[in-house]
């Protein structure tokens, strides 16, 4: 029978209780007033910085500028000096970005662990895990105005002068014009310097000169070309078509051998007295292209 | 290695052929339209006697400032789409805008001048209900915001709160109204339904109850309160239009005074009538009839008060006059003519703001809110001499701010049901061996944007552009839905004017639509015909709607009857004898109705039965389902696939575009071999969802299925990836973008090719580029050489050759590249390209929450001269040369005749 009683009286007591649970439990759901603004936004957070541009004043770029996180998960506006917040954050790992169609700014990654402590770093969409501390309230500087545009290309003097084609046609024409004005040809000594200057170059008398080896071919060729043509009867009407002639790799094969001929011919002669004199016959007579042809050899 | 990788890429991009903008071409083919959404609260800027500043807040939460005399607009904040952004109130007190967001979420207080925001402050949880500015002794300082189940008090400077109470008896009252007329209390109107109202005063230091009031009211009465009085409108002979809920309009000029004792009742449709709360606060008293009147509103200024009435003058015409609101004598000379648009919408809302003249007469300016969504400002005449023009270029600039097209939404649900078609006209000749090269790809953004969501992107053509001429000018068509009425819009693509405009009354307000070019231009003196599907979703009842889209005239067609449900729509290259494509029609029997269906059409349709294929989409089912149609115009089911809805749901099907023209059949390898594409005129891409959300676990799936045999060709699964997926078909690659776990989007990228043959091709230089919408608004014109999965990792001499880059994870995106510099497109929905007359151009129609248009060159403008081309220097030296000769002749002379005299 105590029994009974103390029993029911401690239901009584657990009824008692419970009803004071629930109070208390009402008591904390009702009043949201009270709590602040902290309760009802449980585990949210606000994420804050601020944006600058440096040298432009905040009025000419804040209209059209927010602040996004995630994408548009949560958008934020900046306030008139720049600063701003993004309410209603829960915690979680986002990327903050200020979107202007002006200026640039590089995105940050912001950690918010489940206490609320903030973290900003530098995003690394490769190595997630990666952190390289940022300031935390946000600090954003702009890197300047963004490059839409390509640059067109200008016509200036330079880039004129500055081709290869046109330093291929320029710079022969300025040596043929101008040297043989600098370098007086008449004179004696300096022909003689110039003589020296050659023998140089050809150490080997015996050798057969450029020049020369290509006048004997030009005129080699000719009178072999003129065979050809007897040859080969009334074909040949036109100068041009001997010249087609005379390049094809056949003709000049044989011109090879009629060289060599005409050195077997050589030693009976008195050939490098003889091949002097003519040198500065050709010297005399052609100096300019004898110019022109060093140079490139050079 | 990967900082090497990745510099050598940026250094590559440096070399790629990109559709850059010059910064001369700003504005020369390119235009941008922006809108707003339809407005919910629009202020004039009454600080000052001379601001031309409008503000508005619409429902695509946008808050957003315009110039009101022009119409241009000066700055917008585009909060986040859906109900958590969306604005629940606007108050505008001197330079600052304040604003509730998200049902109650938000408090912000902008700077209306700078367009910055002060301050913002988050409020408790509870849905939004009223919000009123407080004053005390002629200055407002607060603002007090009821809730549901609070009601609290926030100063003006900083959005600091002073007081929250809760609200008692929150249960069963409904609080509907806050006010606060100047004293220390703050009034919160509840209302028990079928029961009583509830009047409680606050205090406006501590927040502590001071009165409370109950009034038993009879049942479905008209209440009107003051202060905190109720009284009976019911006692006034007033009969009220049947099935109509009466709609009382009031002002309060100024926070810190009370009300006007007069007031609008609106008791119809198009019937208002003012009333007056007499001196003693008991009894009410009419003092004008409206009927028949549009709209109503109430405009101070200074210490006058002035209603505002719109009534009807025409057909054509509606008229605004001025009353006073005290006597609701009428005021001289304050007509307004508002001329009515009969393909426009009706007038919605007037919004007017009063100012004193120089002679102390009222003067006013109105802001006219249609159906459409389109406001028109009107400012009345005598003011200014040119009243008249500006009114009209005003209305041309303001007429359609919201004009976008519901296309995107339309492609997504309609592709779920149905979609595409497959005309095959060869089976069986793609039986070679495949060889499949794939591999995914992780692309990341580096800088800037590091959402990279292929928003939408070359999906295709579609009818929304059509040729009007073969030059660069064309003509797309638009559609805007508004409630229940569709809107049509033709849209030059030069200037971005609208053209013409046609609305449809009576669309449901969930249906789908599908525009289908029939015929072009290119078929005189036969004029070009478009048709536009209108589907309801629930029923899956169709209608059809053929208009002209060059003059948006409806054409008079025999329409075919439609009795039953509509599942696809296929359009065949299949032409009548007025060059009408064919129309085909497939309901839900499976059965085919030809448009237009002509003998000669039929005729053609039973010789071409065999080699017609046709899919279906059940989303709902995961099932795929391939028909043929037969003579007799009924169908047979020839294949199907069936993708368990328990792992993975359809999302979209696409097929190719019915009018590609591939240019290059292979492509070289650096051994001298050709790796040929695989191009199959009906392969369809399907890409499917996981039904697991999970991170970790979610997928989205890629399946290449034959159209004709149901083969599937191929399958692919991008991991740890889950929607929005956007993806582009064309030629023998699909590109699928979704967004993977940490924000980064993944693109994969799908090539199928045929063997390789060993024979030396030469290069066809066609470039591909990708059109990109990044959140940001920027659209990027993103190369493709970029999305080839044969990119290496290490670069030999074979991938050289080939052009290959370097592969990197991370996607690089350059703000050259940006084909739409800062005229950003916010929200895109959709980004459609079309080929111009000229072969090198491709004209770019970007659409979300604003329109751009432009002009592409994806392989540089090889066909017409450079747009710095220089003339000035051409034809000098071409004079200069004329010159010389004509000199040097005349030297020439000269000199020979000296020779002869010498």
């Amino acid at each position: 029978m105590w029994l009974q009683v103390r029993l029911s009286e401690v239901c009584l007591f657990l009824q008692a209780m419970f009803t004071l649970a629930c109070c208390f439990s009402d008591m904390e759901s009702g009043p949201i007033a009270t709590s602040g603004s902290v309760q009802p936004n449980g585990d949210r957070f606000k994420i804050e910085g601020r944006a600058i541009v440096p040298g432009v004043k905040t009025q000419d770029w804040i209209s059209s500028a927010r602040v996004t996180v995630e994408g548009e998960e949560y958008i934020g506006f900046l306030r008139t000096d720049g600063s701003f917040v993004v309410n209603d954050v829960p915690s979680g790992s986002y990327v903050v970005e200020v979107i202007s169609p002006g200026y640039k700014f590089e995105a940050v990654r912001v950690d918010i662990t489940s206490k609320g402590k903030m973290r900003a770093r530098l995003v690394n969409f490769i190595k997630t895990s990666e952190v390289i501390r940022q300031p935390y309230p946000l600090q954003l500087r702009s890197s300047g105005p963004h490059t839409y545009f390509m640059k067109r290309e200008t016509w200036g003097w330079t880039d004129f002068l500055m081709n290869p084609m046109v330093m291929m046609m320029v710079l022969p024409l300025l040596i043929i014009v101008l040297l043989p004005k600098v370098v007086n040809t008449n004179d004696p000594e300096m022909r003689k310097e110039m003589e020296q200057s050659m023998n140089m170059l050809n150490p080997n008398p015996e050798l057969p000169d450029v020049s020369e080896f290509m006048t004997k071919l030009f005129s080699g060729s000719k009178s072999s070309s003129s065979k050809a043509g007897q040859d080969e009867g009334n074909r040949m009407d036109e100068d041009e078509d001997e010249g087609t002639e005379v390049f094809t790799k056949r003709k000049l094969e044989s011109n090879w051998d009629r060289y060599k001929e005409s050195e077997k011919d050589g030693p009976s002669d008195d050939t490098p007295t003889q091949r002097g004199t003519d040198y500065h016959v050709l010297l005399e007579s052609a100096g300019k292209e004898y110019m022109t042809c060093s140079f490139e050899m050079a | 290695m990967y900082k090497s990788t990745s510099l050598f890429v940026i250094f590559l991009s440096l070399f790629v052929v990109s559709e850059a903008v010059f910064e001369d071409q700003v504005g020369k083919f390119d235009w941008r339209q922006q809108y707003v959404g339809k407005t919910l609260f629009a202020h004039f800027d009454s600080h000052s006697q001379t601001s031309k500043k409008l503000f508005l807040a619409t429902d695509k939460n946008i808050f957003a400032s315009f110039n009101s005399r022009t119409g241009d607009l000066f700055w917008r904040h585009v909060d986040k789409a859906g109900p958590e952004g969306a604005i629940d109130i606007l108050l505008l007190h001197g330079q600052d805008a304040l604003m509730v967001v998200g049902d109650g979420r938000l408090l912000r207080s902008w700077d209306t001048n700078m367009g910055g925001l002060n301050w913002e402050a988050v409020l408790d949880t509870g849905s939004f209900q009223a919000a009123c500015f407080v004053a005390i002794q002629d200055t407002v300082k607060h603002l007090a915001v009821l809730k549901n189940a609070a009601i609290s008090l926030h100063y003006l400077t900083n959005g600091h709160q002073k007081w929250v109470e809760n609200l008692p008896d929150r249960d069963t009252v409904q609080y509907q109204a806050v006010y606060s007329g100047g004293e220390e209390e703050i009034y919160v109107l509840g209302v028990v339904p079928n029961s009583h109202l509830t009047i409680i005063a606050y205090s406006l230091e501590d927040g502590e109850i001071i009165k409370q009031h109950y009034s038993i009211s009879v049942t479905a009465v008209l209440m009107c309160v003051s202060g905190i009085r109720a009284v009976c409108v019911c006692s006034l002979d007033l009969e009220v239009s049947p099935g109509f809920q009466p709609v009382l309009v009031s002002s309060q000029p100024h926070p810190a005074r009370s009300p006007i004792s007069e007031f609008f009742l609106q008791l119809g449709p198009h019937h208002h009538v003012l009333l007056q709360l007499n001196g003693d606060g008991y009894t009410i008293a009419p003092l004008r009839d409206f009927q028949p009147a549009f709209l109503v509103s109430f405009a101070t200024t200074g210490e006058k008060t002035v209603a505002a009435v719109m009534t009807p003058k025409n057909e054509t015409a509606c008229a605004i006059n001025l009353f006073s609101a005290d006597s609701g004598r009428r005021l001289l000379d304050t007509t307004v003519i508002f001329p009515l648009d009969l393909n426009g919408g009706k007038p919605h809302k007037l919004y007017v703001h009063a100012f004193l003249k120089k002679d102390d007469s009222v003067g006013y300016r109105v802001l006219v809110q249609t159906q459409d969504h389109a406001l028109t400002f009107i400012q009345q005449p005598g003011t200014h001499t040119d009243t008249g023009t500006y009114t009209q270029t005003l209305e041309r600039t303001h007429r359609h701010w919201n004009v976008h097209t519901d296309t995107g939404t339309y492609t997504q649900t309609l592709e779920r049901t149905h979609r595409h078609w497959n005309v095959h006209t060869d089976t069986g000749t793609y039986t070679q061996t495949l060889e499949r090269t794939h591999r995914h790809w992780n692309v990341h953004t580096d800088t800037g944007t590091s959402t990279f969501t292929l928003s939408a992107s070359l999906l295709d053509i579609m009818g929304k552009s059509k040729k009007i001429s073969q030059d660069l000018r064309k003509k797309f068509v638009v559609l805007h839905k508004s409630g229940s009425s569709l809107g049509l819009f033709g849209i030059d693509s030069k200037s971005g004017s609208i053209l013409w405009k046609h609305y449809l009354e009576n669309v449901q307000p969930n249906a789908v639509f599908k525009l289908i070019v029939q015929r072009t231009t290119a078929h005189f003196p036969h004029p070009p015909q478009c048709t536009l599907l209108i589907k309801d979703k629930d029923t899956g009842l169709a209608s059809l709607h053929v208009f002209n889209p060059i003059f948006g005239r409806k054409s008079h067609i025999a329409l075919p009857v439609l009795p039953r449900p509509i599942l696809q729509s296929l359009l065949l290259p299949v032409i009548d004898q007025d060059y009408a494509k064919v129309l085909l029609l497939v309901d839900d029997q499976y059965k085919v109705t030809a448009f237009p269906s002509t003998k000669n059409v039929l005729q053609q349709l039973q010789e071409m039965a065999s080699s017609i294929f046709f899919y279906l989409v059940r989303s709902d089912q995961g099932n795929l389902s391939g028909f043929r149609l037969r003579k007799d115009l009924s169908t047979e089911r020839i294949w199907e696939v069936v993708l368990p809805t328990d792992v993975q749901k359809i999302v979209a099907v696409n097929g190719k575009r019915p009018n590609e023209h591939v240019h290059s059949q292979g492509r070289v390898m650096g051994d001298r071999s050709v790796l040929y594409k695989y191009l199959n005129p009906n392969l369809l891409a399907v890409v499917t969802e996981s039904t697991d959300t999970h991170p970790e676990r979610a997928f989205v799936g890629m399946f290449l299925v034959d159209g004709v045999t149901g083969r599937i060709i191929h399958e692919a699964v991008q991991r740890k990836a889950r929607g929005p997926v956007h993806f582009v078909h064309s030629e023998n690659w699909v590109v699928v973008s979704s967004s993977c776990c940490s924000l980064a989007t993944v693109v994969v990228v799908v090539v199928v090719v045929e063997a390789t043959h060993h024979i030396y091709l030469y290069r066809n230089s066609k470039y591909f580029f990708l059109k990109v919408g990044l959140p940001s608004g920027a659209i990027l014109s993103l190369p493709k050489m970029f999305l080839d999965p044969r990119r290496p990792e290490v670069v030999t001499e074979h991938s050289r050759e080939e052009n290959l880059i370097p592969y990197a994870p991370e996607m690089p995106i350059r703000t050259e590249w940006f084909i739409n510099y800062n005229q950003t497109v916010l929200r895109v929905k959709g980004i459609y390209t079309a080929p111009s007359g000229l072969e090198s151009t491709c004209l770019v129609v970007a659409y979300g929450l604003d329109i751009y248009q432009t002009r592409v060159y994806p392989s540089k403008q090889f066909d017409v001269l450079k747009d710095d081309y220089d003339y000035v220097l051409i034809s000098s030296v071409l004079f200069a040369l004329f010159f010389a000769t004509m000199i040097s002749k005349r030297l020439a002379q000269v000199k020979l005749l000296n020779r002869a005299w010498r």
